[in-house]
């Protein structure tokens, strides 16, 4: 089919075809097309088939207002075929199809409509039997479910983020939104102007009274800055708005917001009204004036609006037939242009449209005419989910019917359309005294307001159009959800009767254009059944997006958060296998080969001789002030006033409700500052609590982060101290001057440290903590000195067996919300003489209940397997308890584990029974106390 | 003893130093080992405020603004809670005054040690514009950020510590984070560049 010659089609570049396929057909389209403008040229109207009946269906307004432009290009599912700019080589298929397009198996449904009425689900899937829905309906609805197909092995096309500031965010670029925008510039404001097609204009971009070149210089002088092809998804608190663009999510914090975000064309309501071909007036004429197609050979037009009457003129200045223009009512003041028309005129409306793939013929009136093209201005409603998301309440005028919006919000403005207006002059005006209004919220008052023009557009924009059911159906309100009046009604007889029940019942507005065609007819079907006004009824709550956004977009890209510490390139180096814990990287076991041995050996090294690991991720926090003390006594539960200076002493953090949040250690560096650890997966809690504290309790103290500024290494194993004292350092290592729990400040090879003499593996060891430019350095100096001793670096897992196997929980893996002091087993880290910690009046309470479940160590016997961190515990067949930690300890060659049993089971020499992985049921028995080294001779020499 | 730092050799995120000139229309510069100091805590304001006289600064400024004197920016993050970032070509002056704080009786406060917990970027070039709206939230704009303002902030998804002013950017974040950050600023400046040749819609 060829194109409209000029002026005709001002968005297409002629000199540049771009060649696609649409269901594996070669199509020719122009640079400046869209899929669906590129596939009308082709008289291709049918774009995809509906939700429930598989119709034939197509584009109905050309501005993305409905789901039926919904198809696959690629392996990207629901691009909006009537916005995606046509590209060279897209491979564009129809959506929702069994079979193909033109012949879909699945369109005979339609033939059982009258058995599929709405809620049909909700009652019909039941049965025959009590698992029939899971059994057997649930995979086959699932399997008809959705629309499109996501290619699961298509690369991740990540979306990016940004963020914007303006002074005035005025969204859409039509008249109103040009002239608020030219109005609030001029004024000196900072204006960003956000329109979704890819020029300024809205409807003047084919409105034949409009000329787009002025509109094009108007903005350029204006120097704004405008965002084409953006669309505003969002209106959130405190006028943050998102836009998405492409592939970028825009977040924009705007002082003042204006939205003139114009009218969606309305669908008559009949028998057959979704066919393709039949189009909104605006359709018609975007299509002939944007893209120089020619919607048909033989139209009818419906105009119960003006609009109708343009859409004619431009029908025919196109050459298309006009076989009949219908009017459903008499347009007062345009009996001229009827005239001057000169085509057939029929008053009445359409009662049915008869087609397969395309209207063929309508029924007006009793006449059946033949054409290939139906035009529709049967009215607006503004668009309000923008507005409705920022509060607006939407009505209807008592006098003409039509859809209000009353938005009273600081910051916030309607203009034009959405704002109540219909002619052009008055939309301007709306845009223009909107953007004086925020003009004077900027402080930056421009001219006094002008009166509003007359409107003589706005009594004849809206029409009541008649809403019976057609007996024979069809007569469709939701196309995305294939509901009709009939479906709308039965709802309310259920009993139904508020808008947003009735929504619920029948999914009317949840389809992906969210009632943009449905919502009016919808209120006024409810409002009749209900004998109530339309306002009354009102419209569904309003939600981003407004418009359909890929998931990607927000996902944003995917670089990921992590955290390195200083040694990281070390790990690197010995050819660790790193693993995340939180955000940070930490070396899981060193080497290659098999994995278990690894770590084992390891494990051995510590045992045998001397390991070294790195706990720079450990929390490491100065307390510090004359309060210092005082602000650890109310923190945790043991006492530090009367820590000495150069003692370590072990902390234990509770929350409010007695639970252990966290463990570490203090250091007391000085009377007045102590060197506190804490876990490295709670310590962004336990540094959010203690600001929070600080701030509570107004003690004269500082708490300074300092996780990042210094890394930690641990230097554990009977040769620990042989090989600290292999290095040059100011510091006694002798157990007589540097004893358990003690902690000295020196140097260690030319690195300041604080040393302590405390460790996790119930070997002898100190941790030197240094600051992290300093610690690569030390490392090196470890491993060097380290070397004859048989020190050799040990990972994560070989660290959390070597725990295990000493009893040391882990905050986190051994503790759950609930997990007391006391069923931990760990009644001696708390002072409850003092007067007072965080925790201890729940701890006080808690015991006034007893204790139902403990923590304690169990043993299995050699060769046990099946075992796993979480599996139960049973006490005669039922849950009572469940693993939290469990291993194979290579140095006692068995596995151990540590388990929450019930308090009569606890008992050391008590046996308990856990269900291992495979269901088999194992036997543990319970220790009196830690695995290795019960007497702590090893970590105390 | 050999200090190293995360894009330094052997540093932590020493693999991502190539991509300090990998970021289209921006220019990155590590100033992670440049000097500075950090005192925070009851009475490091006071002691400051006569520091910085000394040092030939006015009064101490405003929280959030910063203060300068030849070769020193005083920043006031808080009441008590101020950074003095050197000069790597002239740290005299930064060692004089840690050298006086390192020798002062009484209260003078606690150091943050800044110089080990903070990563220093600096950036500029014709995609600063596009790539900063990529990694903040904060108007960073000139003329809508002050040069002698701070923004306290999220940036390239971390917390940090934020100043711009003569066409340039600086970003103080923690040191563990370097590698992530890098990453993220030169993702965006390539899509600033991609789409809007650096600059913002």
């Amino acid at each position: 089919m060829t194109r409209l010659p000029p002026p005709f089609g001002t968005r297409i570049d002629r000199e540049r075809p771009l060649r696609f396929s649409f269901e594996g057909r070669s199509v020719t389209g122009f640079e400046g097309d869209t899929i669906a403008s590129a596939l009308a040229a082709q008289g291709q109207m049918a774009l995809s088939r509906s939700f429930k009946y598989h119709r034939p269906r197509g584009a109905f307004t050309f501005a993305g207002a409905e789901a039926n432009t919904l198809v696959q290009v690629g392996p990207e599912p629901n691009v909006q075929a009537d916005l995606r700019p046509l590209e060279a080589g897209m491979d564009v298929r129809a959506q929702n199809v069994a079979g193909s397009l033109a012949f879909d198996r699945d369109a005979a449904l339609g033939s059982f409509a009258r058995f599929l009425p709405v809620g049909f689900y909700y009652r019909t899937f039941m049965g025959p039997t009590r698992d029939a829905w899971y059994r057997l309906w649930e995979p086959r609805i699932r399997a008809k479910a959705g629309l499109g197909r996501v290619d699961p092995t298509r690369p991740a096309a990540p979306g990016d983020k940004g963020y914007l500031h303006c002074d005035l965010l005025v969204a859409g670029a039509g008249p109103a939104g040009l002239a608020a925008a030219a109005e609030a510039a001029r004024g000196g404001a900072d204006v960003l102007l956000v329109e979704a097609a890819p020029e300024v204009g809205g409807t003047m971009t084919f409105a034949t009274q409009c000329d787009a070149a002025v509109r094009a210089e108007a903005v350029a002088q204006l120097g704004l800055r405008v965002m084409m092809g953006a669309t505003v998804t969002g209106v959130f608190a405190d006028n943050w708005i998102s836009v998405v663009q492409e592939r970028t999510l825009w977040r924009v914090r705007a002082r003042e917001v204006i939205l003139a975000t114009g009218g969606i064309d309305q669908p008559a309501v009949y028998f057959g009204n979704d066919l393709p071909g039949i189009l909104s007036a605006g359709a018609a004429r975007r299509l002939i004036r944007l893209f120089a197609v020619a919607p048909g050979q033989r139209a009818v037009v419906l105009a119960a609006t003006p609009d109708g009457l343009d859409a004619a003129e431009d029908l025919r200045a196109a050459g298309v037939e006009i076989a009949a223009l219908v009017l459903p009512r008499a347009l007062p003041g345009h009996d001229a242009r009827v005239a001057e028309l000169g085509v057939p005129v029929i008053e009445g409306r359409i009662e049915a449209a008869s087609g397969r793939m395309r209207v063929r013929s309508v029924q007006v009136a009793g006449r059946q005419i033949a054409c290939d093209t139906l035009v529709v201005a049967a009215g607006q409603v503004p668009a309000w989910q923008l507005p409705c998301q920022a509060g607006a309440v939407a009505g209807a005028d008592p006098l003409t019917g039509r859809m209000t919006l009353t938005l009273e919000r600081p910051g916030l403005r309607l203009a034009g359309t959405v704002a109540g207006t219909a002619g052009h002059a008055a939309t301007v005006a709306s845009g223009r005294a909107a953007g004086r209004a925020a003009l004077r919220a900027l402080g930056r008052p421009m001219t006094t307001d002008e009166p509003a023009p007359d409107d003589p557009d706005l009594a004849l924009s809206h029409w009541d159009q008649p809403l019976t059911q057609d007996p024979a159906g069809k007569d469709f309100v939701d196309f995305d959800e294939d509901l009709t009046v009939r479906d709308i009604i039965n709802a309310v007889a259920e009993g139904y009767r508020e808008i947003e029940l009735v929504k619920r019942f029948t999914t009317v507005g949840m389809g992906p254009s969210q009632g943009r065609h449905a919502a009016l007819s919808t209120a006024r079907i409810v409002a009749a059944a209900t004998a109530r006004p339309v306002g009354a009824v009102g419209v569904t709550t309003a939600r981003p997006p407004a418009v359909p956004e890929a998931l990607g977009t927000l996902a944003g890209q995917a670089e990921p958060s992590e955290r390195r510490t200083a040694l990281h390139a070390r790990h690197l180096a010995l050819g660790a296998e790193m693993q995340t814990a939180g955000a940070w990287w930490r070396p899981f076991r060193y080497g290659e080969g098999d994995r278990a041995e690894a770590i084992f050996a390891e494990a051995a090294a510590v045992r045998q001789a001397c390991g070294i690991l790195d706990v720079s991720t450990l929390g490491k926090l100065e307390v510090r002030g004359p309060d210092a003390a005082e602000f650890l006594d109310r923190l945790y539960t043991l006492r530090y006033a009367t820590q000495p200076v150069g003692r370590v002493r072990y902390c234990l953090m509770l929350n409010e409700m007695g639970a252990v949040i966290d463990d570490g250690v203090a250091y007391r560096m000085a009377e007045d500052c102590f060197y506190v650890t804490a876990t490295t997966g709670a310590f962004a809690r336990v540094w959010s609590d203690m600001a929070f504290w600080n701030a509570q309790w107004g003690l004269r103290v500082d708490v300074a982060n300092l996780t990042g500024a210094f890394a930690g290494i641990n230097v554990t194993g009977p040769a620990a101290r042989a090989v600290l004292q292999a290095m040059p350092s100011n510091i006694d290592w002798s157990p007589a001057v540097f004893p358990y729990l003690a902690g000295r400040e020196g140097t260690v090879a030319g690195a300041p440290v604080r040393a302590m003499r405390i460790g996790f593996t119930g070997e002898l060891s100190f941790e030197l903590h240094t600051p992290a430019s300093f610690v690569p350095a030390l490392w090196d100096a470890l491993v060097a000195a380290g070397a004859p001793h048989g020190l050799r670096p040990y990972g994560l897992e070989a660290s959390r067996i070597l725990r295990l196997e000493k009893g040391h929980i882990l905050i986190g893996q051994d503790t759950d919300a609930l997990s007391s002091p006391d069923e931990l087993g760990m009644g001696w880290a708390l002072a409850m003489g003092k007067p007072f910690f965080v925790g201890k009046r729940s701890v006080e309470l808690r015991r006034r209940l007893g204790v139902a479940r403990r923590l304690v160590p169990l043993t299995f016997p050699a060769g046990t397997a099946g075992l796993g961190e979480s599996c139960l515990v049973l006490d005669g067949g039922r849950p009572a308890g469940h693993l939290t930690s469990v291993a194979y300890s290579p140095t006692l060659g068995h596995s151990v584990a540590l388990a929450f049993v019930p308090a009569a089971q606890a008992d050391p020499g008590a046996r308990v029974t856990v269900k291992g992985r495979d269901g088999r049921l194992i036997v543990g028995t319970v220790q009196a106390h830690a695995f290795v080294d019960p007497a702590n001779e090893r970590q105390a020499g | 003893m050999k200090r190293t730092f995360p894009l330094s050799p052997g540093g932590a995120a020493a693999p991502e130093a190539a991509l300090i000139g990998a970021a289209p229309g921006l220019a990155i510069k590590d100033r992670t080992d440049w000097p500075r100091f950090g005192a925070k805590g009851p009475g490091a304001a006071d002691w400051m405020t006569g520091a910085w006289a000394a040092a030939g600064g006015g009064a101490l400024p405003a929280v959030n603004r910063i203060a300068l004197v030849p070769g020193l920016r005083l920043l006031r993050l808080g009441g008590n809670d101020l950074t003095i970032l050197g000069d790597a070509e002239a740290p005299a002056a930064l060692a004089a005054v840690r050298a006086a704080w390192d020798g002062a009786d009484g209260a003078r406060g606690w150091s943050s040690w800044r110089e080990e917990g903070w990563a220093w970027l600096h950036l500029s070039g014709p995609a600063l514009p596009g790539t900063l709206a990529r990694l903040c939230a904060i108007d960073l704009r000139p003329g809508r950020f002050s040069p002698t303002a701070i923004a306290q902030t999220r940036f390239a998804g971390h917390d940090a510590v934020v100043l711009c002013g003569d066409g340039a950017c600086e970003a103080l974040f923690d040191v563990t984070v370097t590698a992530s950050v890098l990453h993220r600023i030169v993702q965006a400046a390539g899509a600033a560049q991609t789409i809007h040749g650096g600059g913002m819609p």
